[in-house]
């Protein structure tokens, strides 16, 4: 994202996204960022195909919106039709040990790609980078990254078609000599028109983007694709991330790779509504994967931004504005039931439901959820860690 | 070495010198250049030192005064003094597969820095760099990395005691590491001041140095020195790798690390003279490893710059210019007699002593010299370029 700073420009930019920084005055203008960034909407169409070829419904993600935008996942699906396949890639910066649900998005859409298209996953936890900008000592980011995957493989994982590595263990040999490759191919000036860097930053970040570029390409993995230099890749990421992406199809046809295509969702919105920001220094900002049923209904009741009317007497009249209704917003992620949702927006949207109807039942989809997580967390052991970023082949990645 | 393009500079800026660059209008002002690096020239007291503490005479390059700067050689002294061992550390940029003399000084010395003071030794091929600044691809870098490290056996170092590797096999695990804690200490506008990089270059070049500098630290080599974090470091070079470690040191403290110390020779100058460039492109510019002794003749009589008179008489009446003759220059190189070399010197500066005397005797010296080479490389097989890359513990290192 160009942080131009001319003043005609300013006017314009009244929106930042790049993957440190997302604000706005105001709600984010996604059309605006779809054709800014030069991406493409995901349309019905789309959505229709993914469900034929996969044989099963398409995610509530893609029927919500909540992925929304994409780069040349047509030619995945045409690729895909053709009989060849592709692989998995996303990632997760390790800066905390709080996951919150807006985490989880990423991973819980790109488990049911796995699943539906069966297809090999690799996730890279960018341990270094957080060294690097959030100023964590090296063990403290190997450390965290270590704590994160088991959030990950909480979510459900097939072990034998998922390679989870963080840089620090894992940059080297291929991945580096990628890291090289796509390196001389973007110049100083190119970064700082992307990232923004300026001269008072450290090499460190300037270093950085091709760490996430390389993962990109099948070659940066010679343990599980080799001999498949022609295998496209897919990559499923909030749209903060699209600059690393934008710079690395510019570069893969000048080393002769495929382009990688990207299948790109929403921002979750924080608890106070569309225009707060999720916070790790303020926990009611959001609803962490470690927050107990009770704090989850006093999160929701306190502080979940409400589009109902100050009085009963009022919503009854008016209605609720749906547009700003962060239970509504929630509930959109995550309640899977088409009909019911409609039900409840109509009903909401007309006055005849109450705020904390709404909550209520929002509050009990995301305790289980949360509920589900938990446990499936908590059977997570330090040898099924080893397990998913052990070096090795997958034999059966494409089964 | 400050690319300073401002005027004021500029008259000031009459000669380059940095990794990439050595030019000057005349010949190199080593004065000037050891001032405004800020390193220390090695005086006699040092080398004095030396041969007291290895019990042998100090080596021919020390009493001729090619390495001529250093920087903490004298802490490295203290330390050996107390019983504390240290680690040497040089390197080679794998550009071509033809080395030339020049190429061969600092290997030379690091052999019998190795020997005298029994000591590991680390050598970094450089094939990343010369991959990123020669537009080498991966491949033929690396290959160039192995035909230059079977040059580097035949010098005669000790297996036992020697570690060579090439950064697009070994950067990975505890260098990695490294790179990136250093590059979180040097910002973007400081390489600029050091290697004078601009918004043209890529990134590459600037995610360089740390690279360069991760060996200076034991940490950076598990394998070797794990739990020797206090091991100092000594790195032989040419005085144009200054830059490279004068941002290590600058770094080292903040890292928590001792800094390296430096001992740095001149260039060595070409054979059409000290204002001349060598250069892989003038077969003629340099005697080559691979040249035989009737090219070694051949280049030394014709081209080899002579401070002679150019008629007998004249010489007989005037003597010769010692500061210009490049074979007196390469005397004082590779003949290892002071006497020999002082009778030399003598006889030739008086005019008693002709050009082609003075040449008979350096061709004798460098065609012994580079025949011991082409046979010492001969004999090296690629099982012994595995053994000395192999990431080996070296449990006799210090015997």
């Amino acid at each position: 994202m160009d942080k131009n700073n001319s003043s005609e420009n300013q006017e314009q930019e009244e929106q930042v996204v790049n993957p440190w920084e997302v604000s706005a005055k105001g709600k984010i203008d996604y059309d605006k960022l779809i054709e800014k960034f030069g991406c493409q909407r995901l349309d019905q169409s789309i959505i229709d195909r993914v469900a034929r070829l996969t044989g099963r419904p398409p995610h509530v993600f893609l029927r919500r919106a909540v992925f929304f935008a994409h780069r040349d996942f047509n030619e995945i699906l045409d690729a895909y039709e053709r009989g060849e396949k592709f692989y998995l890639y996303t990632g997760r910066g390790p800066s905390s040990e709080a996951l919150h649900l807006g985490h989880l998005v990423p991973f819980m859409f790109t488990k049911y790609l796995q699943d539906a298209f069966k297809v090999p996953l690799v996730i890279q936890l960018t341990d270094d980078e957080k060294c690097m900008w959030k100023n964590l000592t090296v063990e403290e980011s190997q450390r965290l990254a270590r704590e994160n995957a088991k959030d990950i493989i909480a979510c459900g994982f097939d072990a034998s078609k998922t390679f989870i590595f963080s840089d620090f263990d894992y940059v080297g040999g291929s991945f580096y000599k990628n890291m090289v490759k796509i390196a001389k191919c973007v110049t100083y000036n190119k970064v700082v028109g992307i990232f923004g860097f300026t001269g008072e930053d450290h090499i460190g970040k300037v270093s950085f983007p091709p760490v996430q570029a390389a993962p990109s390409f099948p070659s940066s993995f010679p343990h599980l694709f080799t001999g498949m230099d022609n295998l496209r890749c897919l990559i499923p990421c909030a749209i903060d991330q699209d600059p690393y992406f934008r710079m690395t199809r510019d570069v893969a046809p000048r080393l002769g790779y495929h382009k990688p295509a990207l299948i790109e969702s929403l921002f979750f919105p924080a608890l106070q509504g569309e225009t707060g920001k999720m916070s790790a220094s303020d926990p009611n900002s959001a609803i962490y994967v470690t927050d107990s049923g009770k704090d989850i209904k006093n999160k929701i009741n306190k502080y979940a931004f409400s589009g109902g009317q100050d009085s009963v007497e009022n919503h009854r009249k008016y209605g609720a504005n749906l547009e700003v209704d962060i239970p509504i917003k929630y509930l959109g992620f995550f309640l899977e039931d088409d009909a019911e949702l409609e039900y409840i927006r109509t009903e909401y949207g007309a006055g005849r439901m109450l705020t904390g109807e709404v909550k209520k039942r929002l509050t009990e989809i995301l305790t289980e959820m949360v509920e589900r997580h938990r446990r499936a967390r908590a059977a997570v052991t330090d040898e099924m860690v080893d397990a998913f970023m052990a070096v090795r082949p997958l034999p059966n990645m494409f089964r």
